[in-house]
């Protein structure tokens, strides 16, 4: 349990004030960007609605998908590639230790349970930036934003959001473990960096993807 | 306290730094050939990296937006916003992200090797200036490569969203193709543009600023490298909205 726990702190505490600013921003943008859309036909009382089911369901999951999975991807990438290059893994094989046990599998768990949480996190500081957005800077009514919100924002979607992360954060963790774990030594420090790219690169586009699998699964 | 006059430390050098590569940019000598290198090389690299990950955005938008849309009886008009949210915002934004993941990472970590083996200073010793030699054309092939992709994004995500709307979600085509020119201007594609220039520009310096400092061994290059990322992506999103704020405000 230990490493487990220490591995979901340094991914999830380690993300939280990223993803905070990140998640503000965005949530702003979402108000101010839909409100310039919305606005050339006349809709921008639907911002609440489109605001909370396109954050909820869709922006704010990914993002943090993305955005952690940069972040934590990266970090475990580079850990496991430094311990394989530099033949720590090797060195616990020697001590009958299984390095999938003992180094992969608490870091892709602490990961897969992570992300939710941030996932879960990220969609209530989104829609606050956005009801800050739309209301503190765009003048629109509080009222009709929430009760937009309300009406088409359920607790299922939240559900949905959290349930890509699960998702999303097992796929980050698999693909950063991968990537570390099959650095060679004697690729060097170079290895290390291929390695970490690879790991942010590959992670980000198959999240993306699975994103809108799950979505049309959900949705369509 | 001192956390935080560190952050505005390091702001302040970035600031310097992008004053540098502007002047340096702005006169002789100019190595064109080394840029035109680096510009094919992160084509090369990003093009499917970019491609793969903006073009379900477009998916993503008709799939939900046709929900909202035809509880209010609009189905045709998801085109427009379709268009312009991928022309104006998701396209720009997401590709300059991916550049900055892919991009972004290796030359912080190229300039950072280089670096940390005494290239750098060895290219000082020759009397080429490693700025100009190295980091500026890298910022300027950022800047000109980001717009580029995000053309090709554009048209990715539009297509995407009209094969989601159209063949699978029964919009009608004429109607979509209709909205679709009616709605969206060239300004948007302009906007969309200079955002990417923007975007691009960030990502270079950025990558050039940490690459050229780093300190230490194997370790610090994969910290630069990793720090571009983060960095560039907080950047983007505040950079973003500020420009979002100030078109709305001027009413482009």
């Amino acid at each position: 349990m230990g490493p487990l726990l220490r591995h979901m702190y340094e991914a999830g505490v380690g993300s939280v004030g990223l993803l905070t600013i990140l998640t503000l921003f965005a949530g702003l943008n979402l108000s101010v960007q839909s409100y310039a859309t919305f606005e050339r036909f006349g809709g921008q009382d639907f911002l609440g609605m489109f605001a909370g089911v396109g954050g909820v369901r869709e922006l704010y999951p990914v993002m943090a998908a993305v955005v952690c999975g940069a972040r934590i991807g990266a970090n475990l990438a580079a850990a496991l590639a430094n311990m394989k290059i530099s033949e720590q893994v090797e060195a616990l094989e020697v001590m009958a230790i299984d390095p999938m046990r003992h180094l992969v599998a608490p870091r892709l768990w602490a990961v897969t349970l992570a992300l939710p949480i941030l996932c879960g996190y990220a969609n209530v500081v989104g829609i606050g930036a956005s009801y800050l957005g739309a209301v503190g800077q765009l003048g629109l009514d509080g009222g009709t934003f929430v009760s937009q919100l309300h009406e088409f924002v359920g607790l299922l979607d939240l559900g949905v959001g959290m349930f890509k992360g699960l998702i999303f954060g097992w796929l980050v963790a698999l693909i950063s473990c991968f990537h570390g774990y099959r650095a060679l030594k004697k690729e060097g420090a170079e290895g290390v960096g291929v390695a970490t790219n690879r790991a942010i690169v590959h992670g980000a586009v198959m999240c993306i993807l699975l994103n809108l699998v799950i979505s049309w699964v959900l949705y369509g | 306290m001192r956390k935080l006059l560190q952050l505005l430390e390091t702001i302040g050098a970035v600031f310097a730094f992008f004053l540098d590569v502007l002047q340096i940019a702005a006169t002789r000598p100019r190595y064109v050939g080394e840029m035109l290198r680096i510009m094919a090389v992160l084509v090369r690299r990003c093009i499917i990296p970019v491609g793969l990950a903006v073009a379900p955005i477009g998916a993503v938008i008709s799939l939900q937006g046709l929900d909202i849309f035809r509880m209010f009886g609009l189905d045709r008009m998801l085109s427009s916003l379709l268009g312009t949210a991928i022309f104006r915002e998701y396209s720009p934004a997401l590709a300059s992200v991916m550049v900055a993941a892919q991009a972004g990472s290796s030359i912080a970590a190229r300039v950072g090797t280089m670096k940390v083996r005494g290239q750098i200073d060895a290219l000082a010793v020759m009397s080429v200036d490693p700025m100009r030699y190295v980091v500026v054309p890298g910022v300027i092939a950022c800047m000109l490569v980001t717009p580029l992709l995000d053309v090709m994004t554009n048209v990715l995500g539009v297509f995407s969203g009209w094969l989601f709307a159209v063949p699978l979600g029964g919009v009608d085509h004429g109607a979509f193709m209709e909205h679709l020119t009616a709605q969206v201007t060239p300004a948007d594609l302009w906007v969309g543009m200079g955002k990417c220039m923007i975007f691009g520009t960030a990502v270079g310096l950025l990558a050039g600023y940490l690459g050229i400092n780093t300190k230490g061994g194997a370790e610090a290059v994969g910290k630069a490298a990793n720090d571009t990322v983060v960095y560039t992506i907080v950047i983007i999103l505040v950079v973003d909205y500020v420009v979002s704020m100030a078109l709305l405000g001027v009413g482009i």
